[in-house]
């Protein structure tokens, strides 16, 4: 499979703390990629910088061949790159399908002419159909990360940046929202997760990176990355010696 | 039926409006509905910028003065009237870029502060500057005779131009974006949005009406100066008009522009400051019962009545 993303020693300090020290990696096309780490291990400030949230202090990061290392936000989006963000950010005077509509009128695919006919169709494969001309703000936390991933997927990224989607749902929200990562994988869209929930990652993704203290500890498949002594001792720590 | 029901107010006032000189009013009546006109326009201008996108702006005398004195000067250079407007308009455009490029980078109330700046910064310019008489002021002389009713009317279609600027840009994907920007600005950026075009735009848009009803209002006073055009308090007076009669609506602005235009005639005339207090009053009111203002009270009043009639 070819590279999408590729990053290179990305380093990013705040106030002289390095969030992120020399990360670099490839991002294979059509792959679902899992990020794990402990808190404050750098995820979330490495998806910001590839979004274009915020920009580094060093190192380069390649799209699809070309530069966008420090590219604004926007920017990534109309180049194929769109990310959820951890706490769920609707815009709150709109509607669900307004939601949607913003994504579909600003991102990649901004040129589109059958607005209503696309939204319905992004509603529908994240299962928010019945609740389309709801006001955003009366959604359950639920509905909320379906209608994030709903926006973000109707700006058509070609890599999709997806923070924390599960986290504070139930076993069976959790499921479905996994069902729905696959969906969007196997429609033709690259996919860095990140997760608190081992289970989740092991269940989805193709390949997983460690990340600890902005370093990258470890990558490889899922079942490797399981056993490989440098991780568990990041989440759970080292065997009392003696 | 229902949709004939809502559209059909709006249009029926046009045309009393439009129908009213021929009634014969007294001069007076006259001024004081052309004056509220361009109240109007500054207020819905303000809203796309305040109350569409959100960026609160105490710098709009600016536009309203620089629309007025390019008028001024153009008249008396001998163009036509009609001419200079959109060159008013122009102008306040160039003057919102020079303001948005730099101030638009800031966020919330560093924005609205910087304005402030802004605003005093250009009146004090233009007191101090020669060419147009400084602090003394400038006067238009113009050769043709005073006719009321050409005045009315091009106030009555610059407001109504306002309105319809202001109806298009909130049912686009313009305005999409700039409620996208109003709720989550960083939200918006993620999705696509690009918020410092967007609002560099609505302020622009903002600016080319206010400018415009500067260089109308030049025309009919015939004499302007900086400490009446470029005042801090028509700065807050056209922020005040869309947040009483509720801001990021439609008609809100409109309804504020018409009651503070009516207030201002009648009450400012017999007691010089009384109207400053009342506003005060109005503003407190507003933020702590109904930030919807007057638009904000008449749904309520509409929900009351319709719960009253099915019951």
């Amino acid at each position: 499979m070819a590279v999408i993303l590729t990053v290179r020693d990305l380093t990013k300090y705040f106030f002289g703390l390095a969030a992120l020290d020399s990360v670099s990696f490839d991002i294979r096309e059509g792959e679902i990629v899992g990020l794990i780490g402990p808190n404050g291990a750098g995820k979330t400030t490495l998806f910001s910088i590839i979004a274009g949230s915020q920009a580094p202090t060093s190192g380069a990061i390649s799209f699809e061949g070309s530069d966008i290392t420090g590219v604004k936000s926007f920017r990534a989006v109309h180049s194929g790159i769109a990310r959820t963000h951890q706490i769920t950010r609707p815009f709150r005077s709109m509607t669900v399908s307004e939601n949607v509509e913003v994504g579909l009128c600003f991102g990649r695919g901004r040129r589109t002419r059958n607005v209503e006919k696309e939204v319905m169709e992004i509603l529908e494969l994240v299962g928010l159909h019945g609740h389309a001309s709801m006001p955003a703000v009366t959604l359950s936390v639920g509905h909320l990360k379906r209608l994030e991933l709903a926006r973000t997927l109707a700006a058509r990224p070609r890599l999709l940046l997806c923070d924390e989607v599960c986290a504070g749902l139930t076993e069976s929200e959790m499921q479905s929202i996994l069902d729905l990562l696959r969906r969007i994988q196997s429609l033709g869209t690259t996919i860095i997760y990140v997760e608190h929930n081992l289970r989740a990652i092991l269940s989805t993704c193709h390949h997983v990176i460690v990340l600890n203290f902005g370093r990258k500890l470890a990558e490889g498949p899922p079942e490797q990355m399981r056993n490989d002594p440098a991780v568990i001792e990041a989440y759970i720590g080292k065997k009392a010696e003696g | 039926m229902a949709r004939v029901v809502r559209v059909l107010p709006p249009f029926l006032l046009l045309a009393l409006l439009a129908l009213l000189p021929l009634f014969h009013l007294a001069a007076n009546r006259v001024k004081v509905l052309f004056l509220t006109f361009l109240l109007i326009t500054a207020s819905v201008a303000w809203n796309i910028l305040g109350g569409f996108t959100g960026q609160v702006s105490f710098g709009f005398a600016v536009f309203y003065g620089l629309g007025a004195y390019t008028t001024a000067l153009g008249i008396n250079a001998g163009l036509s009237p009609y001419l200079t407007y959109p060159l008013a308009a122009a102008v306040a455009v160039v003057a919102s870029l020079l303001v948005g490029l730099p101030t638009f980078r800031l966020r919330g109330p560093y924005f609205a502060i910087a304005t402030i700046g802004v605003g005093e910064a250009v009146r004090v310019i233009m007191t101090n500057l020669a060419f147009t008489g400084g602090a003394s002021g400038y006067r238009i002389v113009e050769h043709v005779p005073f006719r009321q009713a050409e005045h009315y009317y091009t106030g009555l279609v610059l407001a109504t131009l306002a309105v319809g600027v202001s109806m298009l840009v909130r049912h686009s994907r313009f305005g999409l974006g700039l409620r996208a920007i109003r709720d989550d600005q960083e939200a918006a950026a993620d999705s696509g949005v690009n918020p410092y075009a967007l609002k560099l735009a609505a302020h622009a848009l903002a600016a080319a009406l206010t400018g415009a009803s500067g260089g109308v209002y030049a025309r009919y006073a015939a004499f302007i100066s900086p400490d009446g055009v470029f005042a801090f308090q028509r700065s807050v007076a056209i922020l005040l008009m869309p947040i009483i009669g509720g801001v990021n609506t439609i008609w809100g602005p409109v309804l504020g522009g018409g009651v503070y235009g009516v207030i201002e005639e009648e009450l400012a005339a017999r007691f010089p400051e009384f109207h400053l207090l009342l506003y005060g009053l109005l503003v407190i009111l507003i933020i702590l019962f109904e930030p919807g203002g007057l638009m904000g009270l008449l749904g309520r009043a509409r929900r009351l009545f319709q719960r009253g009639r099915d019951a």
